[in-house]
């Protein structure tokens, strides 16, 4: 405290915000996606980061090579565990009241988080590669950040492509808008389910996959991003896919302005402040109403 | 078995808790006409249509379509055997546009599709609108695009839960002109509809529930006349 707060600093934080921020969205549009088309909260879906991470790490670990390409197999891979759970598991309490779901998700990620304490232990992990930063004038842009910037944007567009201009993506946006109407129009939706809990696992691992260069990597890693993914999705409004951008950058803009006026500590805080500040005042979302 | 009938019910029941919607009801439907299901609120009337296009599951009875059990299919395949139907609220998918809420429930390859969408929108008169957010469209043009989303997989049966409510003359009757187009190509239609006008006009046979059983049915001049329905409709 005591400092003084210039220009340059709240530059630099707005643009760590920034950059923090579309790695928050792109994570909490997989939480948006399953909501959206099954409502259903996976407070798995932060454990499913947790092994993007660790699939990366063992990637470096073993086999030497650039972390980033690890995307091209941790993506296709947690895309399968994803419909796995979904067909074995979570299938069966989507018309179940809320409380089932939470539960049954809860339990999965206490499980996947116990299976990952066996087999990689709690050591504490990290892959050491592309440390530094960029000076670009007075603004100081760590090299794992821009790129975990870059990949986490193109693949959030791949993904709002995809759910605007093909067939598959719409009869998602279709499923969630009326679930009951998609159903008796045709459209099965126990496989939109397996494709949207599928995606959502893909997206939730890219975020492990660029962070894994990033933080400390360890089998409880990914419930603080539950909970982030979650405050994102009532920032944005809950099942609103271009919410969910707007509420991942606004997150990663507040936690970064609170960190420059705040300890530490307090500014871990603001966030749930923001949650509880929303659900309060605006339940529906910023943006209000549902956009899919 | 197939004796002709397109759908044929037997004996269906269906209850919510202690209440019983539907009390074996059976109904026969021959292909290539329009038939009318009346009956006070409550009766049961969309629970059946529930029930047929599989949204509901049936506690008993059985349901045929072409001479195939359809009870116990999913709402999806219930839709593929052949069987549309709108809803009492129209239900489109707001956040697509009026033609991607026609291309979304099709299987056809794209070419086909599209070009069967745009001829429904020409249809209706909804051509000029096909790139608009169906949530933008008005209360009778969601109506319009709901059901001829129906018609885009081109069923054989068609249930309409109350196509006249909320819609002005001159779009009731565009939309009757349609039903009756659809029958002449020899389309089933069934449907739920409380203006009497509308369904004494259009309909060859009605069907009557109250209290989810069926009490009368026959055509229109002889269910008007029925001491039972009127019983049903005005009391004793």
């Amino acid at each position: 405290m005591g400092v003084t707060i210039t220009p340059t600093m709240v530059g630099q934080v707005v643009i760590s915000g920034l950059l923090a921020g579309a790695l928050y969205s792109m994570v909490a549009l997989g939480l948006a996606l399953i909501y959206g088309v099954m409502r259903v909260i996976n407070i798995a879906h932060g454990t499913l980061l947790m092994l993007g991470a660790y699939t990366t790490f063992w990637w470096f670990r073993l086999l030497g090579i650039n972390p980033y390409l690890s995307l091209l197999v941790a993506l296709p891979l947690m895309f399968f565990v994803g419909m796995l759970l979904q067909r074995t598991l979570v299938a069966r309490v989507v018309d179940a009241p809320e409380l089932s779901s939470l539960l049954l998700t809860f339990g999965i990620s206490i499980a996947l988080v116990n299976v990952a304490q066996l087999t990689f232990t709690s050591d504490v992990r990290s892959v050491e590669f592309l440390t530094g930063a960029f000076l670009v004038g007075p603004f100081a842009l760590s090299k794992s950040r821009l790129v975990a910037f870059a990949v986490a944007v193109a693949i959030t567009a791949i993904a709002f492509w995809f759910l605007q201009k093909t067939k598959l993506g719409k009869a998602i946006r279709a499923t969630s808008q009326s679930s009951e109407v998609a159903m008796v129009c045709g459209i099965n939706v126990h496989r939109i389910h397996l494709y949207a809990f599928g995606i959502a696992s893909a997206l939730a691992s890219a975020g492990g996959s660029l962070v894994a260069v990033m933080v400390a990597i360890q089998p409880e890693m990914g419930q603080v991003y539950t909970f982030k993914s979650f405050l994102v999705i009532v920032l944005g409004g809950a099942g609103n896919y271009p919410g969910a951008l707007l509420g991942g950058m606004l997150l990663g803009l507040v936690e970064q302005l609170a960190s420059l006026f705040l300890t530490t500590q307090l500014s871990e805080a603001v966030a749930y402040v923001l949650l509880v500040l929303v659900l309060l005042l605006r339940p529906t979302g910023l943006l209000g109403g549902r956009a899919t | 078995m197939d004796d002709g009938h397109l759908l044929e019910i037997r004996d269906l029941t269906k209850h919510f808790g202690g209440v019983v919607a539907v009390n074996r009801c059976s109904l026969v439907l021959a292909p290539g006409k329009i038939y009318g299901l009346i009956g006070p609120n409550g009766s049961g009337k969309t629970t059946l249509f529930n029930c047929i296009t599989g949204l509901e599951r049936r506690d008993a009875g059985e349901v045929f379509f072409r001479g195939e059990r359809i009870d116990g299919l999913k709402p999806h395949q219930v839709a593929h055997r052949g069987i549309g139907r709108t809803f009492q609220i129209i239900r489109v998918f707001p956040e697509l546009t009026a033609l991607e809420n026609l291309l979304v429930v099709t299987r056809e390859p794209f070419e086909v599709a599209y070009r069967r969408a745009q001829e429904l929108l020409r249809f209706v008169t909804l051509d000029l609108l096909e790139n608009e957010y169906a949530g933008n469209l008005s209360y009778g043009q969601q109506k319009l695009l709901e059901f001829i989303r129906v018609l885009m997989r081109d069923p054989e049966l068609i249930l309409l839960d109350e196509p006249a409510a909320g819609v002005n003359r001159t779009l009731l009757n565009e939309l009757l002109a349609a039903i009756t187009r659809l029958r002449d190509q020899g389309k089933t239609i069934l449907i739920v509809e409380h203006d009497m006008k509308v369904v004494m006009g259009l309909c060859e046979k009605l069907f009557v529930l109250d209290y989810g059983e069926k009490i009368a049915e026959g055509p229109p001049g002889v269910i008007q006349a029925d001491p039972r329905v009127i019983e049903a409709y005005f009391g004793r």
